[in-house]
């Protein structure tokens, strides 16, 4: 059984605390686990953080790792800056774009992965790059981004 | 060619606490006025005097001083801290901990930039090795001093690389840059003194202590001290990262990383400059190629205007929208930049009222986004771009 929302914000309140500068570590806690940050988990922070909803609304909204929507088993951020994309990016992001039958911001009917790009992730020298969840991946063809992802569960 | 000493990734390394034991050796002002007369100038782009900062937070009045390390690393370009603390991350916690030391600190946080999740790991077992050697935690070689180091992750966002919104982030808000003064030296996190530096920075500062001030400040050329990481990429074929004399020529890196056929070089990040061919020998210092620590090299296959494009692309995304002529300024750009490409643009001097914006921004936003995004506009249309209508060796 995986963890209500309200439980992982519990857990997490018990390791950083009920401080406004736990609000990250809350958010990232469970932004992690589920994919996303749902609403119950908003108003399960502000409360304990002692601030309103929208206030930590508008938190999660300003990170671009952070989710309201839900997301995919799986997130794939692919680099779109320019080492990146002199490299190639572009013909890996069509790849992938093909194979999985979505853009962007997407994610695939089945839930297993959401598709982003991503501002330079600092892996310039081996361009172009992706993150599949944590971990990098560098020096991508076409073909090697599609085995990657091919074998995501 | 002489590349010059290589410190902060070279093969040769002081052993693990030797630097903070020199230090505490020493009193908490000997240090900061050693680091002072190193000259050593932030690098993590706006250069600015470490020991001068150091010695704002050390005087000012507060309990509870803080250290933060800057490891956002979100400069386009940029993957030099990356590499610093796969390799040497225990010197950038050496450094931090001399600093806490300096300035009457006894609590370090380390900003992460969310987009380097593997190398939590290699921070927490750095962190823990200290400790278990007692060179970081309590009573510290029971000298008496003691200081805690925390690592957290932020959420993508390249504007938290500013100091005062990875402040406002760490305290739990949107990464939106504050009003300076205050200072963070004054008042930073959580209304604390604190000191923000660089990962390279701080990995410098172990240097500095064992070498002394002198030596230090002459590993740079001319008016330039220390050493200085580099990324490089785009096309050459050895992209990475190298260390050279801080004021070092922009060609001896072009050399040393194999860069061919070059129509164009990108120094400083996306906010950086834009220069040509005939530029190559300025030296990459604060007053002349400001380095930050990005370096993207174009080849004569490259449209500029694609390149230009694509960085408005990125500041559009990354502005936090808090004031106007950063917020609206960018999009603007990026609109006319695809105005250009559609051909719809005859001639530059159409293109004045961007400039003028171009001014604007760079007078009236709030922080460093805004007051450089719109630097590779000016220098790309400016240097690169040819129109239908102008003239002859114009
Ligand atoms: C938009 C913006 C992004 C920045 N990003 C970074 C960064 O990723 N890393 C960094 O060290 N400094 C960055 N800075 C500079 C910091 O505000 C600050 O000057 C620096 O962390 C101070 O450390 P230093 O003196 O050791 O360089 C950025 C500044 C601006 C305006
Ligand atoms: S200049 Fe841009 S990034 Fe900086 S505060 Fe203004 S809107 Fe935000």
């Amino acid at each position: 059984m995986s963890r209500t929302p309200e439980e992982i914000v519990r857990a997490s309140l018990e390791k950083h605390g009920s401080g406004r500068e736990a609000v990250m570590e809350i958010l990232t806690d469970v932004n992690r686990e589920l994919g996303c940050i749902p609403e119950e988990a908003i108003i399960a922070t502000a409360s304990a953080v002692g601030v309103s909803n929208a206030e930590i609304y508008s938190v999660v909204s300003f990170y671009s790792f952070f989710s309201i929507k839900p997301r995919g088993r799986h997130i794939v951020r692919l680099c779109s800056t320019i080492s990146c994309v002199m490299s190639g990016s572009a013909e890996v992001l069509e790849a992938v774009r093909d194979d999985l039958g979505i853009r962007e911001g997407e994610t695939t009917s089945d839930g297993r992965i959401t598709l982003e790009t991503t501002s330079c992730i600092g892996l310039c020298d081996q361009a172009p790059a992706m993150l599949v969840n944590d971990e990098p991946h560098t020096r991508l063809t076409p073909e090697t981004a599609r085995a990657i992802i091919a074998g995501l569960e | 060619m002489a590349a010059g000493k290589r410190l902060l990734l070279g093969d040769d390394q002081p052993s693990i606490g030797e630097a903070l034991i020199k230090a505490m050796d020493m009193s908490p002002a000997d240090v900061v006025f050693e680091v002072r007369e190193s000259d050593i100038r932030g690098r993590g782009g706006a250069g600015f005097p470490t020991g001068i900062k150091w010695n704002l937070a050390g005087a000012a009045s507060g309990d509870h001083k803080m250290v933060i390390c800057n490891a956002d690393e979100g400069e386009p370009g940029t993957f030099k801290d990356r590499v610093l603390i796969e390799k040497m991350a225990w010197k950038l916690l050496e450094g931090m901990t001399i600093a806490g030391y300096a300035i009457g600190s006894s609590h370090g946080i380390i900003y992460l930039r969310a987009e380097y999740p593997y190398l939590v790991p290699i921070l927490e077992k750095a962190r823990q090795d200290l400790i278990s050697q007692g060179l970081l935690g309590d009573d510290i070689q029971g000298r008496g001093f003691s200081f805690n180091i925390e690592i957290r992750s932020g959420a993508g966002a390249y504007v938290c690389g500013e100091e005062t919104s990875l402040i406002e982030s760490l305290e739990g808000k949107r990464g939106e840059p504050r009003n300076k003064p205050p200072f963070p030296v004054n008042s930073g996190y959580l209304a604390r003194p604190t000191v923000v530096n660089n990962v390279e920075t701080f990995a410098a500062v172990p240097h500095i202590l064992l070498g002394g001030a002198e030596w230090y400040q002459g590993l740079g050329r001319d008016d330039c001290s220390g050493t200085k990481l580099f990324s490089i990429s785009g096309d050459v074929e050895n992209p990475g990262v190298y260390e050279l004399p801080m004021g070092a020529a922009l060609r001896e890196l072009l050399e040393l990383s194999g860069a061919k056929d070059i129509a164009a070089v990108q120094v400083g990040g996306a906010s950086g400059s834009t220069v040509t061919p005939d530029e190559l020998d300025k030296p990459m210092s604060f007053s002349a190629l400001p380095p930050g620590g990005s370096v993207v090299v174009f080849n004569s296959s490259r449209d500029m205007l694609d390149v230009l494009e694509n960085f408005m692309e990125f500041f559009v995304h990354e502005s936090c929208g808090q004031c106007t002529p950063c917020r609206e300024g960018n999009r603007r750009l990026l609109d006319i930049i695809r105005s250009i490409r559609a051909g719809e643009i005859a001639s530059r001097d159409d293109l004045k009222p961007f400039f003028l914006l171009a001014d604007v921004m760079k007078a009236g936003s709030k922080c460093g986004l805004g007051q450089t995004s719109p630097n590779c506009f000016v220098d790309i249309i400016t240097k690169f771009i040819a129109f239908p209508g102008d003239k002859e060796g114009a």
